[in-house]
């Protein structure tokens, strides 16, 4: 009995040092856990996109895919031209066109890439850290870290991340912000360089969202619902949005403006911070366990005395 | 029968140990064709990894996940549940009459989460990159996708491993040599000092990550229709795995009682249905009152496509519950397999609508499985019901009588000696 007991404490022992080694680990990450309404950090950079001034010249679509080293897709132009019919695994910035059924003045443009969401699910989601939420709040991917799972996918509200399905070594394609080739040389990323009438531009966020209010102020009523998409939507986005039609037209979704990760996670962390949880049932279900078992064993020792069969586990 | 009762409270049993099977062939029909439908879908496996997943599967960007993991991980363990629901009821909550049928449960959920497990693997587009679950400074703690990559392995290969391992080592004890069994013999207290512990571990492990399994859902947030979007998922998820794991108990002890010609025990049996009951009306009831505090009731009888899903799944978890108060119910065999099997079915149907048929991303994308992906995902479940089969034929899993206890394990070839018999 008194080498159960110590077995028992040496057990225990071991489940507190897991706990405080897990702990440990978890307590950076504890800090940044993700908060309802995530405040953006003062360097976060941002793209304003206003489709009342976009002409759809696409100027941006040639430009992302150069800097981002990614082939043209000519699916639907049998080789000829760069016309992706979405975001897909060759194209991580697109100009759309919304066009209403009764024709004349109902019409708009949307450029997609990623939203840069200032808590975003794919990062929440991700098991090993490979899509990360790095300097300037550009969300990027890391090759060594993807196990190919596509939870990102899953997760993501807007559609974004792509999953290369043709490729025996699949990497997962979305817009980075141009956060290696051209954010870290102090460079614009390519598509708002590019862009000749400026309607989509590059800055700090509070700038950026500050312009917009000013764009919104100066003539109210020209834009839809006189507001920013992006200021709250999910948390808050890094792509913001002004749009003349209804942002559902031009494909972005309506959302809360709670963080996705804080829904996912607002009990779970709770319930797994420093393990405590798994711990305290673990301990709780032991006790009873050990119990039941020591019972267990003094009658299958009178069973094994009576029938010469050992009790069978 | 007198002495049976008074040999002890917690070994009161018409089935009073695992038994092993001794009857004449082991490849019948039925499992040569498991057997080939294993060896196809372990061919294209082994294809799929060499190859990109695209060709090989219905799946897209929209729906980035197809019925690998959503059926054969996140719907599939749940059925191979039975370790957690019938373990935790005989060692947590005393339910002494069920220590007997474990075994079933075992092998059965051993066998469902190690097919589960391999289906994972050839699902991963980088499977080179799975290192990363052994750098614990990688880790995100925060996802559930993380905590299912870590958790299951671990409890499969290790817990649920390690609470098989004595039906291994019993076949041993009487098949070998002395020398065999007198280690056995020395390292016996050992492994049973251990024991205790490690079925703690054995339930902890399952009661986190099958309900992670329905944490993966919250981030999809507006994506799954909002009768099944809740915060309430995980828990949901966690109930739909123990009455699909105490349901297959049931379906898995019944047919094969009846295709080894073993004789029920209706005690047992209606114990496993009157559990199996409650758990069902728990389920419901946590079902029904989140779908009332999120205000989804009236959402529920717009009788449109997806509420008559949704009623349809309720009513196939609410039958088994109600039949199975009835005591006459649960007693007849016949009922309690029915019944079992729709709270299987309706415990199934749970866990895989939120994931394919209630998800809706924006895209207007559709899924539907391609060939090799059904092919794929039959031959792990045939792989899994070919090892149960040779399972319950090489080793005392199915629970029978102590008089038929002969020791007389099948042998695997014809030249090895016939050992045992003799105490």
């Amino acid at each position: 009995m008194s080498t159960a007991m110590n077995r028992r404490q040496a057990l225990l022992g071991i489940f507190g040092l897991g706990g405080t080694v897990a702990g440990a680990i978890a307590a950076p990450a504890a800090g940044m856990e993700h908060p309802a309404h995530p405040v953006a950090a003062p360097d976060a950079v941002a793209m304003l996109y206003d489709n009342t001034i976009c002409t759809g010249c696409k100027a941006c679509m040639p430009a992302c895919n150069e800097a981002n080293g990614l082939p043209a897709d000519t699916s639907l132009s049998p080789g000829i031209w760069d016309t992706p019919s979405d975001l897909n695994s060759k194209t991580k910035n697109i100009i759309k066109l919304y066009e209403g059924d009764s024709g004349a003045p109902d019409f708009a443009f949307v450029k997609r890439q990623c939203m840069h969401c200032l808590d975003p699910a794919c990062v929440a989601g991700c098991p090993f850290g490979s899509l990360e939420k790095n300097q300037w709040g550009a969300v990027t991917w890391n090759p060594s870290r993807c196990i190919g799972c596509r939870y990102c996918e899953v997760a993501c509200p807007f559609d974004v991340p792509k999953f290369q399905w043709d490729k025996w070594d699949p990497r997962i394609v979305k817009c980075e912000f141009c956060y290696e080739q051209r954010l870290k040389e102090n460079r614009q990323p390519a598509c708002t360089e590019v862009c000749p009438t400026h309607a989509v531009i590059f800055g700090r966020r509070s700038d950026l969202l500050a312009e917009a209010k000013q764009r919104i102020a100066s003539s109210p009523g020209k834009y839809f619902e006189n507001r920013v998409y992006g200021e709250y939507e999910a948390g808050g986005t890094q792509v913001l949005y002004l749009s003349k039609v209804s942002f559902q037209k031009i494909g972005l979704p309506k959302l809360g403006t709670t963080s996705l990760g804080h829904y996912a996670t607002k009990v779970t962390s709770v319930i797994y911070k420093w393990l405590s949880g798994p711990i305290l049932v673990a301990v709780l279900l032991g006790a009873v366990i050990k119990r039941n078992w020591n019972r267990h064993e003094a009658e299958s020792a009178e069973l094994e005395k009576r029938t010469g069969l050992p009790e069978q586990l | 029968m007198s002495t049976r009762n008074d040999i002890g409270s917690t070994l009161v049993n018409h089935w009073q140990r695992g038994v092993p099977v001794d009857s004449k062939t082991v490849m019948t029909p039925v499992l040569l064709f498991c057997a080939a439908l294993a060896a196809i879908g372990l061919t294209l496996a082994v294809v799929r990894f060499l190859s990109p997943l695209g060709p090989f599967s219905g799946m897209n960007d929209a729906y980035a996940w197809g019925i690998w993991k959503t059926f054969n991980v996140m719907t599939l363990t749940a059925l191979g549940s039975g370790p957690l629901a019938v373990g935790m009821a005989a060692w947590v909550f005393n339910r002494h009459k069920l220590h007997v049928v474990m075994r079933t449960a075992l092998v059965s959920g051993f066998l469902f989460y190690a097919t589960g497990l391999v289906a994972l693997g050839f699902d991963v587009g980088r499977a080179w990159n799975l290192y990363n679950i052994l750098l614990p400074w990688r880790w995100n703690l925060h996802s559930a996708m993380f905590e299912i990559a870590f958790c299951m392995p671990t409890y499969c290969s290790i817990f649920l491993a390690f609470e098989c391992l004595p039906m291994v080592l019993e076949r041993f004890y009487y098949t070998r040599t002395d020398a065999t069994k007198a280690f056995l013999r020395r390292i016996a207290p050992r492994l049973r000092r251990i024991y205790p512990f490690a079925i703690t571990g054995a339930y902890i492990l399952p009661l986190m990550h099958q309900s992670s399994l329905g944490g993966l859902m919250l981030l999809a947030g507006d994506k799954v229709y909002s009768l099944w979007q809740t915060p309430m998922l995980p828990l949901l998820y966690l109930l739909a795995a123990g009455l699909c794991g105490l349901g297959f108990v049931t379906v898995a002890l019944c047919l094969g009682c009846l295709r080894y010609r073993r004789p029920l025990d209706i005690s047992i049996l209606s114990e496993l249905g009157s559990l199996l009951s409650w758990v069902c009306f728990g389920f419901v009831a946590l079902q029904c009152t989140d779908l009332a505090v999120r205000g989804q009731i009236a959402v529920a009888f717009r009788l449109d496509r997806m509420s008559a899903l949704l009623l349809l799944q309720i009513a196939m978890i609410l039958a088994p519950a109600i039949a199975l108060r009835n005591k006459i119910a649960r007693e007849t065999p016949h009922t309690l397999v029915d019944m079992s099997i729709l709270a299987c079915l309706g415990g199934m149907f749970y866990r895989f609508i939120p994931t394919t048929i209630a998800f809706h991303p924006a895209n207007r994308a559709t899924y539907f499985p391609s060939t090799p992906e059904f092919l794929m995902a039959s031959g792990y479940i045939a792989l899994g019901a070919l090892a149960v089969a040779l399972a319950v034929n090489y080793f005392a899993v199915l629970p029978g009588d102590l008089e038929e206890w002969n020791h007389m394990f099948r042998r695997v070839r014809r030249s090895e000696p016939r050992v045992g018999g003799a105490q």
